[in-house]
């Protein structure tokens, strides 16, 4: 497992989102990158349900094509778990109302969000460049590089660094959230969902900050 | 000419009587009977009795005529009384008789036959020989029957064969699975149970011993009360051979040799049924452990290609060695044809027990789950792939987990670390051998696994052993595919599967102990080191390797010793002995002796000469004989 930033790339006035996916794709590839397969990261969203009014807990469960048999589970304080696949089952069952009672979760409908795209392997860095999409609406793009050789992000940024703004600009000018809080310690995958969750929940709130336009 | 006017009539006959004719002519005519008054004049003239047995009716007649004498007194009706009455019986009777003729024509519940009719009879002397064959026969039955009875009677023991049979069955259920189907009680020897999927199944029956003993054979063949019947497929014995040789470089997978089976001893019909049983199991493990192998060779995409012809099995594990895996299964029909092989059959028992033991590890795995997993749920993922969840394991890794090794492989692998272990070991007891001058120890270590063995190799001088320094010691780590070695200043060279290349390293270092040797003989005798030199580049070059040499100067300054010993070279040991007596005396109040040092050449000395046992021991003397006060 290696290092992994991720961001968004601004979608200029203009143009669609396709048009910058296959610039950013055309540029890859004048690297040197292959496409090897395309991957794709979703999130769904449950909220627990109450019955004393106490305070609502969101839970948002990921899953990354990256690491196919794992699921990842977030809760609103930031606590992660990685779980088998199987751990979907679990939660449709907490979802699941029984007996004229209303389950323990419920499905926030309308909030599935996911990013899809095609994968480049370039030598020792994997991109990604996923188009995001809530309910077959598109609303940007998030690119994510992997650096695989190392694990510790204080050793490695620099250089991703250097390798990002070759292709994106200066879209990436601080290190994520995720990379910058573990500087000198292993790096894991749920600090890539973790990211990605972040600029999910970005994505959304910019659809509510917009709707009443 | 028809004339109308004539009218002809026609006029029945008057029959009937005329009673009277009264005195005005007019006749009174008895009335013609009516219909019922003429039926029953003519049902009186009919005699119902008459069915009956001649006398009855006589009587029936007579009691007919005095009833209706009776019936004279009674109203009309009466003589129909008898006539309703037969014909009600009449009735009944027709009526059953057509119900039987239509459940008859149903032939449903019946059935009309023919009776046959009877043939004439037969010759009396014909039906004296049928009647006499049907006696014999009949008779040699019962001659049987009793025969067995007093037969079981006459038993010691006080056990009938009965009971006998019981107490054999009741052992045989300890040992195999039986079951009853209908009247036979089938077995089953297949590993089924165990865990094997294999296509053949092995049902054994099991059978009362029915046969009399027969008193020409005399008392060797054994009675046992129960038989068991096996299928004639697994009948006889086998084995799994496996042989591994050194083929010509030349000669390719095709043109191999196809194993004749030799003869072996096939368990006798009357032997115990146990010996039966588990020649007949492993007959079944033999051919699935063989069909497992086939398979897997056939589908196996590998670099090196199998070759499966018939019961062989043949792969080259190394360039110019050859595995083969045979299924000797001989079914003990006169096989004795088969001389005694030329050449003695060199399996590798222990690999073909390797090979036993993996297939029942296959048959292990698919019934049992690693735990942790609950009682009620015996199948599932296995361990490393329920891990993989939790521990977000890449798309790559459980690809490489996915993968697991074929019977094929690991047999193969086990195969080729065999081939490297006991070439290293040959080599290392030839040359043990072949050296006699520093001692070449070998220790193996105990722990080591079908892939992986280890050996460290000490170099020491006899008697100088006491000095650890100059111990050279090696590490040999035998592999699958070649041999890793670590020196002792903690260099790894990797060796490839030639046998030569463990011998020039064991040549190497034998040359390197020569030299570490002198050192440290030099440092103990007082001679001084001038130099030391692990890998000289001077010199003749050697085979492999490099020599190394050694400079050492006597506490005197005046005699100088140099050794050099390489792996191909050898040893050799020069000296040099400065020319103080050659000075011109005239010379020697001026010059410091110190400067004759300079000059001298290096003579080469015959080790063979020398007294001692090795080098050690050799230079001790020289440095000991060579130390000369001036």
């Amino acid at each position: 497992m290696g290092v992994v930033c991720v961001y968004t790339f601004p979608v200029p006035e203009g143009k669609s989102g396709q048009q910058v996916v296959d610039s950013l794709q055309r540029q890859l590839e004048l690297l040197g990158a292959v496409k090897t397969a395309n991957f794709s990261v979703d999130c769904e969203t449950y909220q627990s349900n109450n019955p004393t009014g106490a305070a609502q807990r969101i839970l948002h469960v990921l899953h990354n094509s990256e690491q196919p048999a794992s699921c990842f589970a977030i809760l609103d304080n930031g606590t992660t778990l990685v779980a088998d696949v199987l751990f979907e089952v679990l939660v449709a069952k907490l979802t699941q109302s029984k007996s004229g009672k209303d389950g323990y979760y419920e499905r926030r409908k309308g909030l599935k969000i996911e990013s899809k795209g095609p994968r480049f392997e370039l030598s020792d860095f994997i991109v990604k460049i996923g188009s995001v999409s809530m309910a077959s609406n598109f609303k940007g793009i998030l690119v994510e590089v992997e650096y695989c050789p190392c694990a510790i992000p204080g050793e490695c940024w620099e250089l991703m660094k250097e390798m990002m703004q070759s292709f994106m600009g200066t879209v990436v000018e601080n290190p994520p959230m995720a990379v910058k809080n573990k500087k000198d310690q292993f790096y894991t995958p749920s600090d890539t969902v973790a990211q990605y969750l972040e600029h999910f929940n970005n994505f959304r709130k910019a659809v509510v900050n917009q709707s009443p336009r | 000419m028809a004339q109308s006017g004539v009218t002809v009539s026609i006029e029945a006959v008057h029959e009937n009587q005329i009673q009277e004719v009264s005195l005005d002519g007019h006749e009174t005519v008895i009335p013609p009977l009516s219909m019922s008054e003429c039926l029953a004049k003519s049902a009186q003239k009919i005699d119902f009795g008459e069915e009956d047995e001649g006398i009855e009716g006589k009587q029936t007649s007579e009691e007919g005529t005095t009833e209706k004498e009776e019936s004279a007194f009674q109203p009309s009706l009466w003589p129909w009384d008898s006539v309703r009455n037969k014909l009600k019986t009449s009735l009944t009777e027709i009526g059953v008789l057509l119900d039987v003729l239509n459940i008859a024509k149903e032939k449903k519940y019946m059935a009309i036959v023919q009776v046959q009719q009877d043939t004439s009879e037969p010759k009396s002397a014909l039906q004296l020989l049928a009647k006499k064959k049907g006696l014999n026969t009949a008779a040699s039955v019962l001659i049987s029957g009793a025969e067995r009875l007093k037969r079981s009677q006459e038993e010691k023991g006080g056990v009938s064969s009965h009971d006998k049979f019981h107490i054999e069955l009741l052992k045989l259920r300890q040992n195999w699975r039986l079951k009853k189907v209908g009247n036979s009680i089938i077995g089953d020897l297949s590993y089924r149970s165990a865990g094997s999927r294999f296509w053949q199944g092995g049902t054994f029956e099991v059978t009362k011993t029915t046969s009399l003993p027969s008193d020409q054979e005399g008392s060797t063949a054994q009675q046992y009360p129960l038989q068991v019947v096996i299928p004639s497929e697994l009948e006889g014995s086998s084995y799994l051979q496996l042989e591994i040789k050194s083929v010509p470089d030349s000669m390719d997978l095709m043109s191999v040799t196809l194993q004749v089976p030799d003869g072996f001893g096939r368990t006798p019909l009357n032997a115990h049924w146990q010996s039966r049983l588990d020649t007949a199991q492993n007959v079944l493990f033999c051919k699935e452990l063989f069909a497992q192998l086939a398979r897997e060779a056939v589908q196996l995409k590998s670099n090196v290609p199998h070759v499966v012809v018939s019961n062989q099995i043949i792969t080259n594990i190394f360039p110019g060695v050859q595995l083969s895996i045979v299924l000797c299964h001989s079914t003990g029909k006169g096989d004795k044809k088969t001389g005694p092989h030329s050449g003695k059959m060199d399996h590798k028992h222990v690999l073909e027990h390797s090979l036993h033991q993996l297939l029942r590890e296959v048959h292990h795995r698919t019934l049992h789950l690693a735990a942790p997993h609950p009682v009620t749920a015996p199948f599932g993922m296995s361990k490393r792939r329920r891990l993989a969840g939790p521990t977000a394991m890449s798309r790559s890794d459980l690809k490489e987990m996915s993968d697991s090794e074929t019977l094929l492989e690991q047999i193969i692998k086990q195969a080729r670390h065999e081939v490297l272990r006991q070439r290293t070991m040959s080599v290392i007891d030839r040359l043990a051998g072949e050296i006699p001058d520093p001692q070449i120890m070998a220790h193996w270590s105990c722990l080591n696994s079908p892939l992986q063995s280890n050996v460290k190799i000490i170099i020491t001088s006899n008697g100088y052993e006491g000095m650890r320094v100059t111990w050279q010691s090696l590490d040999l780590e035998i592999g699958v595919d070649g041999i890793l070695v670590t020196t002792k200043d903690r260099r790894t060279l990797k060796l490839s599967f030639q046998e030569k290349e463990v011998e020039d390293i064991i040549r190497w270092q034998v040359s390197q102990h020569h030299i570490a040797l002198s050192q440290n003989l030099a440092r103990l005798i007082g001679w001084q080191v001038l130099s030391y030199n692990g890998c000289s580049g001077v010199g003749e070059m050697e085979g492999f390797a490099c020599a190394s040499s050694i400079q050492l100067v006597a506490p005197n300054n005046d005699r100088m010793l140099s050794v050099r010993s390489g792996p191909t070279s050898g040893l050799h040991v020069f000296l040099k002995i400065d020319s103080s007596g050659n000075l011109d005396p005239s010379l020697s109040s001026l010059v410091d002796p110190k400067w004759l040092n300079l000059g001298g050449t290096f003579r080469e000395l015959d080790l063979e000469q020398i007294e001692g046992r090795n080098l050690a021991t050799k230079l001790e003397l020289i440095m000991a004989m060579v130390n000369k006060k001036r």
